[in-house]
């Protein structure tokens, strides 16, 4: 733990604008791909669902 | 050095199997041309990001965001910041995507022809496939040349492999159309952002990111973290890019294609609001790696293409069991490209350019058989042209080329379209014409003639030049056009 918040403060210190930009990036792809990855199943199986029930 | 371990082929080889299967199976919910070119318009908003990040990000593009961190540092992650800006802005405002996505057409040439007439469809139509067909063109080597340099595979081996996955690709795209890509994105899309991610925490873990800084500093300066201090690049180049990046948000078949395929219109703009942050990730998490390459690789190792620089620095540095992920995640990255790309295209040959074939309307059945008949042949055109054919010269010029001659034309088109009621189809030919001729003459200049060396030194602000010219032939041509002759074409003209 200590570890990581010695890392988060490096990079925060040195060239901090690169530094921030990579945090937010890699916090923010990592929640996306499990949050897109479960509201995702949901869409699909919605779309079949309906693609299904327009079908003669 | 890691070669590929059982443990690896087995990661990806199960990959392999469940895409194929789920894209198949999706077969059965197609029955009309509207189900295989915009998914019968049901995409939702998670579905529709997933797909969205799964086709923009290939291996090509892994290839040549991690070539500018190799030869630009963390400044040559700039256009994914500019592209982020322009599909955040897009997304928010409606700009364009709205009226388009409100319109009902299935493509853009399609809107077109409500406001420009039959004649500047068809001919924005042969404009987008011929600038879209030759960007692809480079897509299968490209993805082959990173999987044998990483994989440390026989390179006599790329052909077939990367014929195989081609085959692949193209049998569930052309059962299930855009339905299938839509399923087989967002696995491509899980698959893909994992390995990106662990990857990318495997690098700053090994290597750090102070020795990251480190070497950017001793090998780039100021101009590896400020895009305005690098000597390649300064103010045309971010320009450049603000208005390519811009263009492409418009009008770039894949993307629009989302915003067709999306159940209306506020869902389409909520799919480019909530991905335009991973065009950041699209180029700085490779950014990262060749930056990476850039701190780990003696001057030995470095390859004289700085393109292969990164996939030698993943080859020496990935234990067994993440190398299968990370190929398991270029190959979901490599095949969802691939078959939007050929799925998408495909729409605009069958919808714009065939539009004068079918003025009798065609049965479902015909427009099917139709759609698979172009997609299939779009495969053989990339296996020949992007395969076994070699492309001669810089691969970047390439794409800049065939970018440009599509898209300068297209968004201002487009943007005409949308908002300029005086816009005509005089306008619209002119910028067509203009927007095409001139990235080429740039090019020829480029590699002819005592103007080579200007081009090369200036080939940003030509380009801006470029974007320039198109957008006045556009005015000049439709202020031209006398205003009764406004409505004997276009109809709202």
């Amino acid at each position: 733990m200590t570890a990581i918040v010695h890392g988060i403060l490096t990079m925060l210190k040195d060239h901090w604008f690169w530094g921030a930009v990579t945090l937010v990036c890699l916090t923010w792809y990592s929640t996306v791909t499990i949050y897109v990855a479960i509201r995702g199943i949901a869409d699909i199986r919605s779309m079949l669902r309906r693609l299904s029930d327009d079908k003669p | 050095m890691t070669s590929l371990t059982v443990l690896d082929g087995g990661i990806i080889g199960i990959y392999l199997l469940i895409t194929m299967i789920a894209g198949v199976a999706i077969r059965r919910y197609v029955r009309r041309v509207e189900d295989f070119i915009v998914a019968g318009r049901e995409m939702n908003v998670y579905l529709g990001i997933a797909s969205l990040a799964a086709t923009e990000f290939g291996i090509v593009t892994c290839m040549y965001a991690a070539q500018n961190g190799f030869d630009k540092g963390f400044a040559g992650a700039v256009p994914g910041l500019l592209t982020f800006g322009a599909m955040f802005l897009v997304g928010v405002t409606g700009f364009c995507i709205k009226p388009l996505r409100d319109s009902g057409v299935m493509t853009i040439p399609e809107l077109f022809e409500k406001k420009y007439g039959p004649r500047v469809r068809w001919a924005a139509g042969v404009v987008i496939v011929l600038g879209g067909l030759l960007n692809m063109g480079v897509f299968l080597r490209m993805g082959g040349d990173f999987l044998v340099n990483v994989a440390h595979l026989d390179p006599d081996y790329l052909e077939a492999m990367m014929t195989a996955l081609l085959v692949g690709v193209a049998v569930y795209t052309i059962l299930g159309g855009m339905l299938s890509v839509l399923v087989t994105d967002f696995l491509q899309f899980v698959v893909m952002s994992a390995g990106l991610i662990i990857t990318t925490f495997l690098i700053l873990g090994k290597v750090g990111w102070g020795p990251l800084v480190r070497a950017v500093e001793t090998h780039h300066g100021a101009g590896g973290f400020n895009p305005f201090a690098n000597p390649t690049m300064g103010w045309p180049y971010v320009i450049f890019n603000a208005l390519l990046n811009t263009a492409a948000t418009l009008t770039w078949q894949t993307q629009i294609a989302r915003v067709l395929a999306a159940k209306d219109s506020a869902t389409g703009r909520k799919v480019y609001t909530r991905t335009s942050f991973f065009f950041v990730a699209r180029w700085l998490i490779p950014g990262i790696w060749g930056i990476a390459a850039l701190a780990l690789l003696t001057p030995e190792q470095v390859p004289q293409n700085s393109l292969l620089a990164m996939p030698r620095m993943l080859g020496m540095i990935l234990p067994a069991g993440l190398m299968g992920l990370l190929i398991a995640a270029m190959l979901a990255a490599d095949m969802s490209t691939d078959a939007s790309y050929m799925l998408t295209w495909s729409s605009v040959i069958y919808n714009d350019i065939l539009a004068p074939f079918r003025r009798t309307k065609w049965s479902e059945k015909k427009g099917l058989f139709w759609n698979r008949t172009i997609v299939a042949l779009i495969g053989v055109f990339l296996l020949i042209y992007g395969l076994w054919y070699k492309i001669e010269g810089d691969a970047w010029t390439y794409l800049g080329i065939t970018g440009t001659i599509y898209l300068a034309s297209m968004s201002t088109l487009l943007v005409a379209c949308c908002y300029w009621k005086r816009a005509n189809n005089w306008g619209a030919t002119a910028a067509i014409v203009f927007g095409a001729i001139l990235p080429v003459t740039v090019l020829v200049l480029q590699k002819l003639g005592p103007w080579t060396a200007w081009v090369k030194d200036n080939e940003a602000s030509c380009m801006i030049g470029v974007y320039a010219v198109t957008a006045i032939s556009m005015v000049v041509g439709s202020l031209l056009k006398p205003q009764s002759q406004g409505c004997s074409e276009g109809g709202k003209s």
